[in-house]
């Protein structure tokens, strides 16, 4: 199968900004995608959550768009937009018919340039009780809500950047002020921060034409602080275990390790390696748990990649009624454990490789993907053209790639083990 | 640092480039199976799906679920093939390989690139026609199923879900349960009656096979020659049968709460709604309006009132879900606990409201310029182009449904949009159902009046259920 490639133009005004511009005229439609180089990360002790809570303010108007006007416009110029914060990064974006691209950049440009005109104490206000809102549904009122966040506090020491979760803390979001706010916005929210990618049916001249016209006058911030020591050592040390009591009708295994930074070769291995674990029916803990042994109700397995001192690979078992954690949890480890100790099978890797490539062309085929990889790309690696060999370095994991990072990894001195048991009153009524 | 400066006039649009829907073609193979295609060109991968009409809907109701889960059991084991060797031979292709049914319709899809389209194609067929149902993978399949309900009821959402539709509709309606059955209806399934409920919608008359994507790329043969070899021979099974109109009878006739006690929730789980409209309606396109001004779009009235207004939730949504019968309308938010009683008063007055004057100029525009622009987005690549006929085939749309679809939005006018919140949408004869902190919102609710108020504590529901 023919690789894609994606044909790029990348440049930089003179505030910074950094334009990232990709044609193609399959279908009428144009993806912009911003990525600011601000995430969890950045922050503070006392300022969790803030770097989210910010994103929704984003979309509070500014000097020239009301309160809630920016996606009221996205959406009645038959666009789509949303905004997401992560450890690394936060990124805007909208999909729109390619005859309102202006539009876009427009209103990008107005919130980079002017967002503290419209900042006000009712939106901020207005804000927090939506993001507590949105803690509230996301985590606290959900079966095992919590495990993302113990799983990042085990994994990341007190003190480092991504021992926190995006979303923060109650007292936190609590504490939020304007001046905390404003501070932010002029810290981080500069052109020479952030990386524009407008991808889809465009004439670059006039993307470039438009982009210094609303986006020239904006200008950089020359002291843009680095992000806090992102060290550490690449295994915890010793195993760690938690339990939590919890409103859950079946007990559930959370398993987690440090692995390594997003962008070393041997994280796109861990990747395959997963896929192998848990990608789907085919795959060996699916085989194993669900199928033939019956013992658990779903498996999952996964890589968090972070850029920083270490990524996390993480996943579960949901215990079925009547079986023992402890027969899962040791068939799920002894699953990580034989992948340190024997090769994967030539038929094995290339089923992986056969849907990973399936998976990549899909998602290279939707402009908006192909803008958030562009943008991504340039924030966390300073090249955008890593879109390009993605699939590439996938495709060229081997047998042995996969067996000496799992080996790294998959130690028992490097495991987090998180167990949800049902309390009493939640747990499954016995068979009738 | 110096000041910024932006532009402070607003660019209007450019020209939009014409978009149409992709053109489509029928095929009848030897049999009647109709196949359809829908060339992209430069969309390398392809998705097929091969549409049969029995859903869930379908299903008698002692085994509600026997077809959902019929189709989750067509991949555990064909004549061919047992369900490991399936799921290698599939991914050896790089292919995604799906079957699922919904309350209308059965799909089996595959999403694959152009050039193993054939293989994949005779993996879908092989799923579809022999399917064997092995006891102990049914077995299975089963029980995942009832602990998957099990995790349904501690997951809010989904418990609110259930107790809505169960509240609203009647138990003469399938549509009183969810499609993947209730306990007590999955767990009398076993593999013979998933192949009951599979061979029911097994004619060539009744099944289309879907494909979109840029077929001209995978040299060999073309589509409907392969699909005459491998679906072309396929006969009717015994016990099929078209399936009948299906009831949507409520259950409902006036306003009443009921509370499904969640101690320590720190959130109430709202839905608010009735029985709706089926989908073969003549105001399909006012009634898209109207939803999206009253719950669709970011800037809503629930939303923008429950959310950018008073801060009460993450989002508030309302819309329809149209079947063959009328599906639910339903309002839907998620509010932190102290807030219930505010949160459920403004959420009424919207549903009134709506009702009683016209919706202004720029709601009507921003609405209509929604769905008429986000339309090519919609269908940039062939998975949802395939659904969207999927659609046309499930419920005997016109063939010029989405080529008309822009216009007759366009079309749509204030009065239109009044009369048919007027039609659809009855708040005095709704059903509150809620999933919530029983202790501390109960007798708030009490006071405020609302309605007649149900608590139901999970002693008294798992009582119910025995």
């Amino acid at each position: 199968m023919v690789t894609p490639t994606v044909a790029f133009t990348d440049e930089r005004l003179p505030n910074g900004l950094r334009l990232i511009i990709a044609e193609d005229h399959l279908a009428p439609v144009v993806a912009v995608n911003i990525w600011y180089a601000v995430g969890s990360k950045n922050e503070v002790p006392g300022k969790t959550g803030f770097a989210h809570l910010f994103e929704h303010v984003m979309f509070q108007g500014s000097r020239n768009v009301k309160k809630a006007e920016h996606i009221a416009l996205v959406q009645a110029a038959g666009g789509t937009i949303n905004g997401t914060t992560w450890l690394d990064r936060t990124n805007y974006y909208e999909t729109l018919p390619s005859n309102q691209l202006e539009l876009a950049l427009w209103l990008e440009a107005d919130r980079m340039g002017t967002l503290l005109d419209a900042l006000s104490q009712d939106n901020l206000d207005n804000q927090r009780e939506v993001v507590k809102n949105e803690k509230r549904s996301t985590y606290d009122n959900r079966p095992y809500g919590s495990w993302s966040e113990k799983l990042q506090a085990h994994l990341y020491p007190a003190g480092h950047p991504y021992h926190h979760p995006t979303i923060g803390s109650m007292a936190d979001l609590d504490a939020a002020s304007l001046e905390d706010v404003s501070a932010f916005f002029r810290t981080y929210y500069a052109p020479n921060n952030a990386v524009l990618a407008v991808v889809g049916d465009v004439e670059p001249d006039q993307v470039r034409a438009w982009t210094e016209r609303y986006f020239g006058g904006i200008p950089a911030n020359p002291a843009i602080p680095p992000v806090g020591d992102l060290s550490l050592p690449p295994t915890l040390g010793g195993e760690v275990r938690e339990t939590v009591v919890d409103q859950v009708p079946l007990p559930r295994i959370y398993f987690g390790f440090r692995a390594p930074a997003f962008g070393d070769r041997r994280l796109d291995a861990l990747e395959v390696a997963m896929q192998i674990l848990a990608g789907g029916k085919g795959s060996r803990l699916d085989r194993r748990l669900v199928r033939d042994d019956q013992i658990a109700q779903d498996v999952v397995a996964f890589v968090l990649g972070f850029v920083g001192g270490g990524s996390i690979a993480s996943g579960w078992a949901t215990v079925r009624p009547g079986m023992a954690l402890e027969r899962v949890e040791a068939a799920y480890l002894e699953e990580l454990d034989r992948l340190t100790h024997e090769p994967v099978t030539d038929d094995e890797l290339a089923r992986a490789k056969a849907l990973i490539e399936t998976e990549e062309l899909g998602a290279l085929s939707r402009v908006e993907e192909r803008a958030d990889r562009l943008a991504m790309n340039a924030t966390l690696f300073d090249d955008p053209a890593l879109i390009d060999t993605m699939l590439a370095r996938y495709l060229a994991v081997t047998a042995e790639d996969i067996q000496a990072v799992a080996a790294e990894v998959f130690r028992p001195d490097n495991r987090l083990v998180l167990t949800y048991l049902p309390a009493a009153g939640s747990a499954e009524e016995p068979a009738a | 640092m110096s000041e910024s400066t932006v532009i402070a006039t607003r660019p209007t649009p450019g020209q939009p480039r014409p978009y149409e829907f992709p053109a489509f073609q029928r095929h009848a193979l030897s049999n009647g199976l109709l196949v359809i295609l829908a060339p992209m060109p430069g969309r390398p991968l392809v998705t097929a799906s091969l549409v049969v009409r029995n859903g869930a809907a379908d299903d008698p109701f002692t085994v509600a679920g026997a077809t959902a889960l019929a189709a989750r059991a067509l991949s555990e084991g064909t004549q061919r093939y047992d369900a490991v060797a399936l799921v290698e031979a599939t991914e050896r292709l790089g292919a995604g390989l799906h079957a699922d049914a919904g309350w209308d319709a059965a799909t089996v899809s595959v999403e694959v690139p152009v050039a193993r389209l054939e293989p994949a194609l005779a993996l879908l067929a092989e799923l579809a026609a022999h399917p064997t149902f092995p006891p102990r993978e049914v077995d299975r399949l089963r029980e995942e199923r009832l602990n998957d309900l099990l995790q349904a009821r501690a997951e809010p959402r989904r418990r609110v879900e259930e107790a809505f539709i169960g509240t609203i509709f009647a138990s003469s309606s399938a549509y009183h349960r969810p499609a993947g059955g209730l306990a007590e209806t999955v767990e009398t399934l076993d593999a013979d009656r998933l192949a009951t409920a599979w061979a029911r919608g097994f004619d060539p008359a009744r099944m289309t096979l879907i494909i979109a994507g840029d077929l001209d790329g995978g040299g060999g043969r073309g589509p409907v020659e392969v699909a005459e070899d491998l679906l072309g021979g396929w006969t009717a099974a015994a016990g099929a049968v078209a399936g009948g109109p299906v009831s949507s009878e409520s259950a409902v006739d006036s306003l009443r709460i009921k509370l499904l006690d969640r101690p320590g929730s720190v959130q109430t789980e709202i839905r608010v709604g009735h029985v709706g409209v089926p989908r073969r309606i003549d105001d399909y396109a006012g009634l898209s309006v109207m939803s999206a001004i009253l719950g669709g779009l970011f800037n809503s009235r629930l939303n923008m009132k429950l959310r950018e207004e008073k801060g009460y939730t993450y989002g508030a949504s309302a819309g329809f879900d149209p079947r063959r019968g009328a599906g639910p309308f339903a309002a839907r938010v998620a509010v932190n606990t102290e807030v219930t009683v505010p949160a459920l008063v403004d959420l009424l007055s919207e549903l009134s409201r709506i009702r009683e004057a016209p919706v202004t100029a720029a709601e009507l525009g921003a609405a209509r310029d929604f769905l008429v622009g986000v339309f090519p987005l919609r269908f940039e690549t062939p998975g949802p182009v395939v659904g969207a006929l999927g659609g046309i085939v499930v419920h005997d749309l016109p063939d010029d449904e989405l080529a008309t679809y822009r216009a007759r939005i366009e079309a749509v006018g204030a009065d239109d949009v009044l009369a048919i919140a007027r039609a659809r949408i009855h708040p005095d004869r709704a059903a509150i159902v809620m999933v919530g902190d029983a202790a501390r919102i109960a007798s708030e609710l009490e006071a405020a009046a609302i309605g007649p108020l149900e608590v139901i504590r999970d002693d008294e529901l798992a009582g119910q259920e025995a």
